[in-house]
């Protein structure tokens, strides 16, 4: 079985704690901006989703 | 890292010369540097003109409560580039070239700030001489909580100063310790504290207002450039910060003690939130603490969930800074 790496990254807004998961870099960015502005009507900086996000294990 | 060594003294000695490895041009904040070089912009290329039509149109007491925090901005960017100097200072002290080389864009980016206020300020409003802004200047000392539980201190103009100058003294000790320990109480403050978490409510604000009025483009437009480049900023000083902790795990309490010295001016509003009432008060303040839990996962401590508890708290409501004079 191949482990391949996602990028992981949890929101932390006050009760939020969204675990967004997405194939590379680029992608997490779209994906959590996107989380930011819909779930709490703000915006998360592109450095800052980088700074906080962790490679995890995925099982394709 | 490849270590290179050599029998010859003066061979060893040209080796300290260069500092380029293929490990640092690897390296994260290599990758800043190359980012802020690739993202240079220029505040005299935007188009102020609409800016300029907009601003007579809009009634007078929130022109005046805008320049409440443009003008902090200004006076904040000016106080931020001088403050850089230690840090400098702090990166050749410790032998490392990759965070001067970053520390350069850093330095520029701040000038640059300051100059984009410069040009708004000089073309929207029509003011830039000192003695033009300095009515408009909000005071957070003056500002009293209610409470008493809170004290409330000028955080850019004199907290950052005083720690920077204990920068400066421990680099001229020469004690490896003593610096990076003064340099992690600055990084805190600055990078942290300053830039991390106080002020980006307040981006935020002067984007959702510009939003809400369907006015100044070109002041939401050089809002959105500085906050792009701050985020390099913060994350090369809550890395740094993350990588002193890792050597020096015992020293974590040292970041909460900075935070609790300017403790009420995180907890308070910032001064713009009651001045526009479209604005959702609790959002920015929802905001803050998103901000201050990115810090602490960025340098590796915990979060102070007391500090947290505080921020959301909604009797806890009093508006940092008033009005000069």
């Amino acid at each position: 079985m191949t482990v391949t790496k996602r990028k992981q990254f949890v929101c932390l807004a006050a009760g939020c704690d969204q675990v967004i998961e997405a194939d590379g870099d680029e992608e997490l960015i779209e994906a959590v901006q996107a989380h930011v502005a819909e779930a709490h009507d703000s915006f998360e900086l592109d450095e800052f989703i980088l700074a906080g996000a962790t490679e995890v294990d995925s099982e394709p | 890292m490849a270590q290179v060594t050599t029998s010859r003294p003066e061979e060893a000695d040209n080796l300290k010369k260069f500092h380029f490895t293929r490990e640092m041009m690897r390296g994260d904040v290599y990758r800043k540097y190359e980012k802020a070089i690739n993202a240079i912009w220029n505040p005299r290329e935007f188009d102020y003109s609409r800016d300029i039509e907009d601003w007579p149109g809009i009634p007078k007491e929130r022109r005046e409560a805008l320049l409440g925090l443009t003008v902090r901005f200004f006076a904040g960017e000016q106080a931020v580039a001088e403050n850089l100097v230690p840090m400098l200072e702090a990166a050749w002290a410790l032998g490392r070239f990759d965070w001067l080389m970053y520390l350069s864009t850093f330095m520029m980016e701040e000038c640059k700030h300051a100059e984009f206020f410069a040009q708004w300020h000089e073309r929207v409003p029509r003011i830039l001489e000192p003695d033009e802004l300095a009515p408009y200047f909000l005071e957070r000392e003056k500002t009293v909580d209610p409470t008493g539980r809170f004290e409330l201190k000028e955080v850019v103009h004199e907290g950052l100063p005083r720690y920077a100058r204990e920068v400066t003294a421990a680099v001229q000790t020469q004690d490896r310790e003593t610096i990076e320990r003064a340099f992690l109480r600055f990084l805190t403050l600055y990078n942290a504290h300053v830039e991390g978490v106080l002020t980006m409510p307040s981006y935020e604000i002067v984007v959702d207002t510009c939003t809400a009025w369907d006015a100044l483009p070109a002041l939401k437009q050089g809002y959105r450039r500085i906050m792009s480049d701050e985020g390099r900023h913060i994350t090369f000083g809550t890395s740094a910060v993350r990588e002193i902790l890792t050597d020096n795990p015992e020293w974590e309490q040292v970041v909460h003690d900075v935070f609790n010295e300017f403790r009420g001016t995180i907890v308070g509003l910032v001064e713009y939130q009651k001045a526009v009432p479209e604005l959702d008060l609790q959002k920015y303040q929802v905001g803050k603490v998103r901000h201050y839990r990115n810090r602490c996962r960025e340098m590796g401590v915990t979060a102070d969930d007391t500090l947290i508890e505080e921020i959301l708290d909604p009797s806890i409501d009093f508006v940092v800074g008033v009005t000069a004079g």
